[in-house]
């Protein structure tokens, strides 16, 4: 066992280090750091929403879009870089099994998204307090209530969404362990995202009465198969405090998140296996 | 005796296109290479030695047949600790060095931690790369490349050595430092499997040899037995003139022998490569 | 079996998601209201997608509202109301959207309505009467609907209140509008007099009195200069109810 979890280690370590090395991370890194500065010079589009509203609302934005793009494509990318480069022959030579192998990325991956993530969030934290020590100030000489943004709930999101991005990654590497090319596997796990992302409109009419039972049926398993990953979407909520989250809530979305996880890395270490490479 | 392949019947079908019509790679191969050889697995292109390989490595499933390495199950992870593998055209992390690529399949094959430092060095000190191990894979040249491959094929001192063309693209100098390597393999008691186009080179290199064409093997022996023409002699002499020609004639005509051809010995363009150039250009 | 036992382990795991994610969608369901809304459906084609899939909603709702005013430039109801209503599903915690949806539904559709089908000279008064009251409605509809979801209620209960008065003539419900505007912590100066004004108007006057006056005593007589008009007008209210001396507020220093 430990022998295993030191493979997986080392395999996740290199996968690391190839994914920050790419170009394309550092450019959606650059891009979602440039989205969640500029969001404070935009302000003037904001339609009284709440001046933090739109900074945050700006900046989780990109860390959603730019993630769920980065997660999609440099997943499927470090896959099949392994394929297509024959590496993965030289490391599934050695005494390393499937599983591992695919354990390895998804970790390397997930290590990546985190990065990602959390320089995004610290950024975004560092653009709120300083426009609400502004705003603080201004609302006090007006005699006003200032609007002020959460820390812990800046944190508990930055972990919700990497475990969203996770949730795809577990996704985008089942669907490679099937597919035979990178554009195959892009498309369709972009498509996976949406659905998941969508997936709440299956879920919300499954919970209404209907009456026909294959109907019915449908749902149940889309409902089941399909991640809901809009229930992660809680930046208002717990950042901003437009709604009160319950910490049962926030746990039992957290485990539901890993629960998919689970499930789909279980489902690509099984198709991989068979994997003719 | 303990072989260090066995191959049973072993049949490879693939499946292509929507119809699922099966081409048959590998038709019912039986095999057993012995331990402590070079042995040469050789033929044309699309004959079913890659697959054959694959298969032994587990890297592909058989569709009917049993395969053994050194007595254990092919598929097995014990089975792939006592193996080691250099693939046709390696692909490396350019990022990596040469060191640190060495050291992480060590760790992958299962090196002792304790062992890792002195296995890493002694891969690279025979595969001399020691010079270049500092840099990364992305700045080295084709035979380094192979070197390197090499390197991390032997680190965790294998019993048994896979090597699918491991000279195509290098030069001379150094196919011939590859040969060198597989013969010091084999003198440490090991197996060598080459997979090779190169038949000169694998007459030099191998022990033995297996031919193989459309999936079936069509010979398998010692080099020196496949390639022996045992009805015919060869002779080398010095200073011939025409009368000790004629008279050597006579006297094998005498006994029932005939001399069908006589011709100057050639060297190889290879061999006269090698004399003429000195040292690796790689280091 | 054995073969299928991995595939199986995989199935159960994906219902045990699914079955975990249900329940917690159910609890966290509430905290997100800008998704699931029917005003959404008929902009969903319209760019309004990225919103819905989550992050950058405030972004869509701020061009939403943009472009519904090339709609209302067109005095085209249908495309207009469609996008404000897409701005406020967006981002529902924004007052601004509700605000001046209701308002722009309460106070500029019936005109378009009556322009559309003729003109002021050609629609009879009692039809403008009830296109009026109808739009009002809608506009109050609207702004009900903001109160449950903006964060700050206030503006939209004085829009709701000047809708009240203004289309629906309904000085009851104005001043019921106007009395929760006054109530709220941002409450401006002058709610409690109109709220006060239009129960006297419903002919509610003794319990007009009655709330201004105590409104004035708990919130404005110790509050920058004590809103002397709002004295001025409470003696009014008094003069007419008839109140003896003693029913009356007692005489201030600064009254003559």
């Amino acid at each position: 066992m430990k022998d295993s979890l030191r493979r997986t280690l080392w395999i996740s370590r290199v996968t690391f280090l190839e994914a920050v090395r790419q170009r394309f991370f550092a450019f959606l890194l650059v891009l979602s750091a440039a989205m969640v500065l500029s969001s404070v010079s935009l302000r003037v589009f904001d339609f009284g929403h709440g001046e933090l509203k739109f900074i945050a609302d700006f900046g989780f934005g990109g860390m959603f879009f730019f993630g769920s793009v980065l997660a999609v494509v440099m997943t499927a990318q470090l896959f099949f870089s392994e394929i297509d480069n024959k590496t993965a022959l030289t490391l599934l030579a050695k005494p390393l099994s499937r599983p591992e192998f695919l354990l390895g990325k998804f970790f390397g991956a997930w290590a990546v998204l985190g990065v990602f993530v959390l320089v995004l969030a610290g950024l975004q934290g560092v653009v709120l307090w300083a426009r609400e020590q502004e705003l603080v100030a201004a609302a006090e000489q007006a005699g006003r209530i200032p609007t002020t943004f959460s820390i812990v709930g800046l944190c508990q999101l930055v972990l919700l969404q990497w475990l969203r991005l996770g949730v795809v990654i577990a996704i985008v590497l089942a669907i490679s362990s099937l597919a035979r090319t990178f554009l195959f596997t892009v498309v369709v796990g972009s498509l996976a995202v949406v659905a998941g992302q969508l997936q709440w409109i299956a879920q919300d009419a499954f919970l209404r009465p209907t009456d026909s039972p294959v109907y019915t049926a449908f749902l149940w398993v889309s409902t089941r198969l399909i991640p809901n990953l809009q229930q992660f979407n809680l930046a208002d909520a717990l950042v901003l405090g437009s709604a009160v989250v319950e910490e049962g809530a926030l746990i039992s979305v957290g485990f539901s998140g890993l629960a998919y996880l689970v499930a789909y890395l279980t489902l690509g270490s099984l198709i991989f296996r068979r994997r003719e490479i | 005796m303990n072989y260090a392949i066995s191959v049973r019947h072993l049949t490879k079908d693939f499946r292509i296109g929507i119809r699922g019509l099966k081409l048959r790679a590998v038709d019912d191969l039986s095999l057993e290479i012995p331990r402590g050889q070079v042995y040469g697995l050789l033929g044309p292109n699309g004959c079913g030695k890659s697959t054959t390989l694959k298969v032994v490595l587990g890297l592909v499933s058989a569709t009917a047949g049993e395969i053994s390495i050194l007595g254990e199950p092919s598929a097995t992870s014990a089975a792939r600790r006592r193996t080691g593998f250099l693939p046709e055209a390696p692909y490396f992390h350019k990022f990596l060095t040469g060191r640190e690529l060495v050291r992480y399949c060590a760790q992958l094959s299962g090196v002792a931690a304790s062992e890792l430092d002195a296995a890493v060095e002694d891969a690279l000190g025979l595969a001399a790369m020691n010079e270049a191990a500092g840099r990364p894979i992305g700045t080295y040249s084709k035979g380094m490349l192979q070197r390197i491959g090499f390197a991390q094929a032997v680190v965790h001192d294998p019993e048994l050595i896979i090597l699918d063309e491991p000279t195509a693209g290098v030069d001379p100098v150094g196919s011939a430092s590859i040969g060198r390597m597989i013969h010091a393999m084999r003198d440490k008691g090991k197996t060598v499997v080459l997979c090779s186009h190169l038949l000169g080179q694998v007459e030099q290199v191998c022990d033995r040899v297996a031919i193989m064409d459309r999936g079936k093997l069509v010979l398998e022996g010692a080099v020196e037995d496949v390639l022996s023409r045992r009805d015919r002699h060869v002779m080398t002499i010095e200073a011939m003139t025409p009368t000790a020609r004629a008279a050597a004639e006579a006297a094998l005509e005498a006994h029932g022998a005939k001399i069908t051809s006589v011709t100057h010995p050639r060297r190889s363009l290879e061999d006269l490569f090698r004399e003429l150039v000195t040292g690796s250009r790689d280091a | 079996m054995r073969r299928f036992a991995p595939w199986l382990l995989v199935g159960v795991l994906l219902l045990g998601a699914g079955t975990l994610a249900e329940s917690s969608w159910l609890r966290i369901r509430p905290s997100i209201p800008e998704i699931g809304r029917k005003e959404l459906e008929p902009t969903l084609g319209q760019g309004v997608l990225l919103g819905v899939l989550g992050g950058l909603r405030t972004v869509v709702a701020d061009i939403a509202w943009i472009r519904s005013y090339v709609f209302w430039e067109r005095r085209d109801r249908p495309g207009c109301e469609a996008l404000m209503r897409t701005a406020c599903a967006l981002d529902p915690h924004s007052r601004y959207f509700w605000e001046n949806t209701g308002l722009r539904i309460g106070l500029d559709m019936a005109h378009w309505e009556i322009r559309r089908r003729g003109g002021y000279a050609k629609v009879p008064a009692e039809t403008q009467e009830r296109l009026f009251r109808q739009y009002g409605r809608q506009g109050l509809d609207v702004l009900e609907e903001g109160m449950a979801y903006a964060r700050n209620r206030t503006s939209l209960l004085l829009a709701a209140g000047f809708l009240a008065e203004g289309k629906l003539k309904d000085l009851r419900l104005a001043a019921d509008y106007y009395r929760q505007a006054a109530d709220a912590p941002d409450a401006p100066w002058y709610a409690a007099r109109i709220c006060a004004d239009f129960d006297w108007g419903a002919g509610r006057k003794v319990e007009a009195y009655g709330w201004y006056r105590n409104y004035w005593e708990t919130r404005m007589r110790s509050k920058q200069d004590g809103f002397p008009e709002d004295l001025i007008r409470l003696r009014t209210m008094e003069t007419e109810l008839r109140l003896g001396v003693l029913q009356r507020i007692p005489r201030q220093g600064w009254e003559r």
